[in-house]
C-alpha cells in the first residue's frame, strides 16, 4: 500500500524547507505545497474505506496504517506508527483548508516572507502529525512541534506586546505538555503496555484499575485542557490572539485549540473509560464554567479580535461539554463543532484582521456603517457572525444543534444553560453587526479601499465550506461515525 | 601478560601522552604557532576516539580496535586496579569527543600566544586522567585519576594569568578542588578501614555484611561530599559559577562539558555497586540495629534528595542571571541533577538515560560555551542583552546556538529531548518513589524553558543595537568563516548536526549505550 500519510508529512516537510530557501518566491512555493497537501487530503478522503456502502461503511481499526521501528530498548519500544479514522480525517481536512486559506490571505506578507510561509506550514505539519500519530512519543513530538513555529509567528510578526504574549503562550502550553507527558508515560508503564503504540496502550489502559485510570485521566485532562483552553487556564489565549498576526490567529484558533480536544478524545477518553466516567462531573462543571465565562467576558469586549477570541473559549467549552457527555451523539457533536469552529473562527479572525488594516482600528464602538464603503468586507463580517451564532444552512448549525440535542439526551434540563448562553452570544453578535455594518458611518477614513483580492479569495474559500457543509453536513457525519470501535463502550 | 595485552588497552591514553610530550617539545624548541599545536591535539584526540570506537565494536572502525574483546565486560577477579567495561569505553568516547571539540575550536585561537603549548598540553593531560577514570575499579586509582584531571584543569582556568577574574576563578577552583580531594580520600580511608579493601567491586559485595555501620556511613558521606564538589551538586556548587565564568570560554566548555562528567562516572562506580548488590540480594535490615547495614535506601534517598535539590536550585538561580556565561553555568548545575537521577535509580534503563544525558550535555553545553567564546571574539559583551539580534545578523551561528538551547530545554527532535525522555521514562518505569524524580525533573525542565526561551527572544525578536563602530580591525586579524575561524565553525557545525541527527534517529546510540549499561549492571551486581 502506498504510504499516503507519510507522503503528506514529507510533502509538507519538503515544502517547508523549500519555502524557507525560496526568498521572494516563497509564497508560490507555499501555495503549491498547500494545494498539493489539499489534493493529497482529497485523495485520502476518497480512498477512505469508511464511507457508507464502501465495505459497510464501518472500519474496524485505522485506515492507511504505517508502522516503522524507531527506538527499541526492550523496556521502551517506540514506533513511527500513523493511521487515520473518521475523526482524524475531519481534522486533517480542516488543517488542509486552513493552510490554503492562510497562505492565500497573507499573500502580500513583506516581512521575511520565506520564514513566514515556512512557519505557517510547519505549524500545519505539526497539527497533521498530531492527528495521524498512533504512538505516544510521535504524538508528543508533533504536539510540541506545533509550539515552536507558533512561538515565532507570534513573537516576530505580532502586535506591540508580542514578546510577552509569545513567551506566555510558550510557557503555559509547554508546562501543560509536560504534565500530559508524565500522564502518558505513567499510562504506558503502569499499565504494562508492551509498546508506545496506540493499540497496545488502548488495550492496557482499559485493563487498569479505576483509581489509577482516574488519576491518569486527570493528568491528561490538565495537559489537554490548557490547549482547549479551559477556564481557569485560558488566560494565555486572549493575549496570544490579540498580539498574534492574523495568519497566526487563524491557525491558533482554527487548529491549535482543536489539538487539545482531539488529544482528550483519542488518548484520554477512549483509552481510560473508567477514569473518564469518574471524572465526568468535574468535566461538566468545568465545561459550564468555560462556556459561561467565555461568553460573559466576550460581552464586555470592545476590541473585535478579543471578542472573537473569547467567543472561541465559549465554543470550546461547548466542545468539552459534548465530549463530557460520553455518548456517541456527544462525540459526533464535539467533532462537528471542532470542524465548524475551525472554519468560522478562522473566517472571523481574518475579518478582524482586515477591519484592522482597512480602518486602522478594531474598536467596535468607534466604527459604524462600513457597508457602503467596503461592501465585500461587510459581507464577510456578516457571514462570519451569522455562522458563529449558528444560523441554519451554515456549518455551525448542524454542529450546535447536535450538541444541544446530545446535551438534552444526557443531561435533560441542564441544556438550558448552554442554550441560554448561545442566545445571549447571538444577541451580542447581532448588536455588533448592527453597530459596525449599518447605521450612520463613523470612523471611516477618506481613502478607504475594499478588500484586496487575496483576502477576499481566502475568505470566500472558507465561506464556500461554511455553506457547502452547512447544507450537506452528512458528509462530515458519515466520516465521524465510521469508526465505532473507537467510540464509547455500549454504543 | 605479554606486551600486546598490556599496551593494547591503553593505546588512547598513550597516544594522548605522546601528543603531550610532543607539544611540550615544541614549546622547548620555540615552535608555538597555534596552527601546528592544535593540529597535533586534534589528530591525537581523533585517533584516540577512533580507537575507542573501534574497541566498542563499531564495525567500520574495526581496524582501529586495539583492545582484545576478551577483556571487555568480564567480571573482575581478585583486586585489579582497572577493568574494561563497555560503559567505561562509551564514557571514554564521550570524554574524547569533548576534548576533540575543544581542540578543534581552539584552532581558531590567536596564532601567536605564548602559552599555547601549555594550553594544549594541559588539555590533553586532563583528558588522559578522564580516560583513566573510565576504567578504574579501585577507589584509590579512581581518585588519583580524578586528581590528574583536576590539577591540569586548575592550571587551565588560570590560563589568562594577567586577568584578575581568571586568577580568582583558578584560586577558588584550586582551593575547593583540594578540599574535595581531601574529603574523598578521607572517605576512602574510612571505607578501607571498614572493608579492608579499596576495590570497588569488593566493597559493593561486602556492603551487606559490615560490622561497622558508623564507619561505612561516614565513609560514604565524605565520598559523596567530595565527589559532589566535582559534579557541582547543590549545596556543593557555589564555586562552579565563578569558575566557569572566570575561565576562558573554551576551557569552560571543557569543564562543563567534559571534566565534570568524570565525577558522575565516579558516582556510577562508587554507588552503583552497593545499590545494585542490595537490590539483587535484598540484604540488610537497617542501620544501627546491630544487624547488617541496609545502605541501599539511605544512599537512594540521599542521592535522590541531592538530585532534586541540584536541579531546582540550579534552575532557579539560572533564571536570575543577566550574563550569558553565568546563566549557562547555573544551567549546567541543574543538568547535573538530572544526570544524578540515573545513579539514584540504578537500573539499566536509568543508567542508559543518564549516560545519554551526559553525552547530550557534552554536545549542548560544550557547544554553547564554544559559541560564547567565538562570539566574544566578535566583540559581543558578556550580558545576555548584548546578544540582541544576533540570530538575524548571523543566521547560521544563530541556528546552531538556538539548537543547543532548545536541546538544553529538552525540545523534541533534539538529543536533549531524547536523553530526558529516556531518563524520565526510566524513572516512571521504576515506579514508586522514583516517579517523583521524574515529576521533579519534568517540572524543572518546564522551569528551565523560561530562561532558554528568554535567550531565544533576545536572539531573534529584539532589534540589533545600533552598531557601535569598533576600531576597524586590520584585515590580517579577521578570522575566516565570518570571524569565527574554520576550526570553531566546524566544531559548532558538527555539534549542531549531531544534536539534530541523534535527536531524530537515536536508536544506534541508545542501543549501544543500553547494551553497555546492561553489561555494567550485570558485572556490578
Amino acid at each position: 500500500m502506498f504510504p499516503l500519510l507519510s507522503a503528506v508529512v514529507v510533502t509538507l516537510l519538503v515544502g517547508t524547507a523549500l519555502t524557507f530557501a525560496a526568498g521572494k518566491y516563497a509564497r508560490w512555493v507555499a501555495l503549491a505545497t498547500s494545494f498539493a497537501f489539499l489534493a493529497e487530503v482529497a485523495y485520502l478522503l476518497m480512498s477512505y474505506p469508511g464511507w457508507p456502502g464502501y465495505a459497510n461503511g464501518i472500519i474496524p481499526g485505522f485506515a492507511n496504517q504505517e508502522s516503522y521501528s524507531w527506538i527499541h530498548l526492550g523496556w521502551l519500544t517506540v514506533n513511527y506508527t500513523v493511521g487515520v479514522d473518521g475523526i482524524s480525517l475531519v481534522l486533517i481536512l480542516l488543517t488542509a483548508v486552513l493552510q490554503v486559506a492562510t497562505v492565500v490571505y497573507s499573500w502580500n506578507e513583506t516581512r521575511r516572507p520565506g520564514a513566514w510561509f515556512g512557519l505557517v506550514m510547519l505549524t500545519c505539519l505539526g497539527c497533521v502529525g498530531v492527528f495521524i500519530a498512533l504512538d505516544i512519543l510521535l504524538f508528543f513530538l508533533f504536539w510540541e512541534a506545533v509550539l515552536i513555529p507558533m512561538f515565532f509567528l507570534i513573537g516576530f510578526w505580532g502586535g506591540p506586546n508580542r514578546r510577552y504574549a509569545a513567551l506566555k503562550f510558550f510557557v503555559y502550553t509547554h508546562v501543560a505538555s509536560i504534565v500530559m507527558l508524565v500522564g502518558l508515560l505513567a499510562l504506558v508503564f503502569y499499565s504494562g503496555a508492551t509498546s508506545f503504540d496506540y493499540s497496545s496502550v488502548y488495550a492496557a489502559g482499559h485493563g487498569l484499575m479505576t483509581v489509577t485510570q482516574t488519576f491518569l485521566f486527570l493528568a491528561l485532562f490538565f495537559g489537554f485542557g490548557v490547549k482547549f483552553p479551559i477556564v481557569p487556564f485560558h488566560t494565555w489565549l486572549p493575549d496570544a490572539h490579540v498580539e498574534a498576526p492574523t495568519g497566526g490567529s487563524v491557525l491558533l484558533a482554527g487548529l491549535l485549540l482543536k489539538l487539545g480536544a482531539y488529544g482528550l478524545i483519542r488518548w484520554a477518553v477512549f483509552v481510560l473509560p473508567s477514569g473518564f466516567h469518574e471524572a465526568q462531573p468535574l468535566l461538566f462543571v468545568i465545561a459550564f464554567i468555560t462556556i459561561a465565562w467565555g461568553s460573559i467576558v466576550s460581552l464586555a469586549q470592545r476590541d473585535l479580535k478579543r471578542l472573537v477570541a473569547f467567543s472561541s473559549i465559549n465554543h470550546m467549552g461547548i466542545v468539552l461539554l459534548a465530549i463530557a457527555l460520553g455518548s456517541s451523539l456527544g462525540l459526533l457533536a464535539a467533532v462537528l463543532l471542532m470542524f465548524a469552529h475551525g472554519i468560522v473562527s478562522a473566517l472571523l479572525f481574518m475579518v478582524s484582521g482586515s477591519v484592522h488594516h482597512t480602518y486602522g482600528t478594531r474598536d467596535i464602538p468607534s466604527l459604524g456603517g462600513i457597508t457602503p464603503s467596503t461592501p465585500v468586507l461587510a459581507t464577510m463580517v456578516m457571514v462570519g457572525s451569522l455562522a458563529s451564532l449558528g444560523l441554519p444552512w451554515l456549518i455551525s448549525f448542524p454542529a450546535e444543534f447536535t450538541a444541544l440535542l446530545a446535551t438534552w439526551d444526557g443531561l435533560a434540563y441542564w441544556v438550558l444553560i448552554p442554550l441560554g448562553i448561545l442566545v445571549v452570544t447571538a444577541a451580542f453578535y447581532i448588536w455588533m453587526m448592527q453597530r459596525m455594518l449599518f447605521g450612520p458611518p463613523r470612523g471611516i477614513p477618506a481613502d478607504v479601499h475594499d478588500l484586496p483580492w487575496h483576502e477576499s479569495a481566502a475568505m470566500s474559500f472558507l465561506v464556500a465550506f461554511t455553506i457547502f457543509l452547512g447544507v450537506f453536513p452528512f458528509f462530515l457525519v458519515n466520516l465521524i461515525t465510521s469508526s465505532p470501535i473507537h467510540g464509547f463502550p455500549g454504543t | 601478560m605479554d606486551a600486546s595485552t598490556f599496551i593494547g588497552p591503553f593505546v588512547p591514553e598513550l597516544l594522548l601522552l605522546g601528543a603531550v610530550l610532543l607539544v611540550f617539545l615544541f614549546d622547548v624548541l620555540g615552535i608555538r604557532r597555534n596552527e601546528y599545536l592544535s593540529t597535533i591535539a586534534v589528530a591525537a584526540t581523533s585517533l584516540a576516539l577512533l580507537s575507542v570506537l573501534g574497541d566498542l565494536g563499531f564495525a567500520p572502525l574495526a581496524v582501529f580496535a586495539t583492545l582484545p574483546s576478551s577483556l571487555i565486560d568480564v567480571a573482575p577477579s581478585g583486586a585489579p586496579l582497572y577493568a574494561f567495561t563497555s560503559l567505561g569505553l562509551i564514557f571514554q568516547a564521550i570524554f574524547l569527543l569533548s576534548a576533540l571539540l575543544v581542540c578543534l575550536a581552539s584552532a581558531s585561537r590567536p596564532s601567536h600566544e605564548k602559552g599555547a603549548p601549555i594550553f594544549y598540553g594541559l588539555l590533553l593531560l586532563a583528558t588522559v586522567g578522564m580516560l583513566l577514570v573510565a576504567v578504574a575499579t579501585d577507589l584509590i586509582f579512581l581518585l588519583l585519576a580524578i586528581e590528574v584531571t583536576s590539577i591540569s584543569t586548575y592550571l587551565l582556568v588560570a590560563y589568562h594569568r594577567r586577568e584578575s577574574r581568571s586568577l580568582e576563578a583558578a584560586m577558588k577552583f584550586f582551593i575547593i578542588g583540594a578540599l574535595s580531594t581531601v574529603l574523598s580520600f578521607y572517605g576512602a580511608s574510612l571505607l578501607f578501614g571498614a572493608y579492608d579493601t579499596t576495590n570497588l567491586y569488593a566493597i559493593g559485595r561486602a556492603t551487606g555484611s559490615v560490622g561497622f555501620p558508623v564507619l561505612v556511613l561516614l565513609g560514604y558521606g565524605f565520598l559523596i561530599a567530595g565527589l559532589a564538589f566535582k559534579v557541582t551538586l547543590v549545596p556543593f556548587h557555589a564555586w562552579a559559577v565563578d569558575v566557569y565564568d572566570g575561565a576562558p570560554s573554551d576551557v569552560s566548555a571543557f569543564l562543563a562539558g567534559g571534566t565534570k562528567k568524570i565525577g558522575l562516572f565516579a558516582f556510577f562506580l562508587v554507588f552503583l555497586g552497593p545499590i545494585l548488590f542490595i537490590k539483587a540480594t535484598g540484604a540488610g535490615t537497617s542501620p544501627f540495629s546491630g544487624g547488617p547495614l541496609d545502605l541501599g535506601p539511605i544512599l537512594t534517598l540521599t542521592l535522590g534528595v541531592l538530585a532534586v535539590l541540584t536541579m531546582t536550585v540550579g534552575n532557579l538561580l539560572a533564571l536570575l542571571q543577566k550574563e550569558m556565561k553565568r546563566m549557562l553555568a547555573y544551567s549546567s548545575i541543574s543538568q547535573a541533577g538530572y544526570m544524578l537521577i540515573g545513579v539514584t535509580i540504578g537500573s539499566a534503563p536509568a543508567i542508559t538515560g543518564a549516560t545519554m544525558q551526559i553525552f547530550a550535555h557534552v554536545l549542548m553545553k560544550g557547544g554553547a560555551f564554544l559559541v560564547v567564546a567565538g562570539v566574544a571574539a566578535l566583540g559581543v559583551g558578556p550580558l545576555i542583552d548584548d546578544w540582541k539580534g544576533l540570530g538575524t545578523r548571523r543566521p547560521l551561528l544563530g541556528v546552531a546556538f538556538a539548537l543547543m538551547l532548545l536541546s538544553l530545554a529538552g525540545v523534541p527532535l533534539t538529543i536533549g529531548f531524547v536523553s530526558k525522555f529516556v531518563l524520565f521514562s526510566s524513572a516512571v518505569q521504576a515506579q514508586g518513589f522514583f516517579v517523583w524524580l521524574a515529576v521533579a525533573g519534568l517540572l524543572n525542565s518546564a522551569l528551565s524553558v523560561f530562561y532558554y526561551a528568554r535567550v531565544l527572544k533576545v536572539l531573534y525578536f529584539e532589534p540589533s543595537p545600533a552598531p557601535v563602530l569598533p576600531a576597524a580591525p586590520r584585515p590580517a586579524d579577521v578570522l575566516p568563516a565570518g570571524g569565527l575561524g574554520y576550526g570553531r565553525a566546524v566544531a559548532i557545525g558538527l555539534i549542531a548536526v549531531l544534536i539534530v541527527t541523534i535527536g531524530v534517529y537515536p536508536q544506534p546510540v541508545l542501543g549501544a549505550i543500553q547494551a553497555a549499561a546492561q553489561h555494567f549492571v550485570a558485572v556490578g551486581a
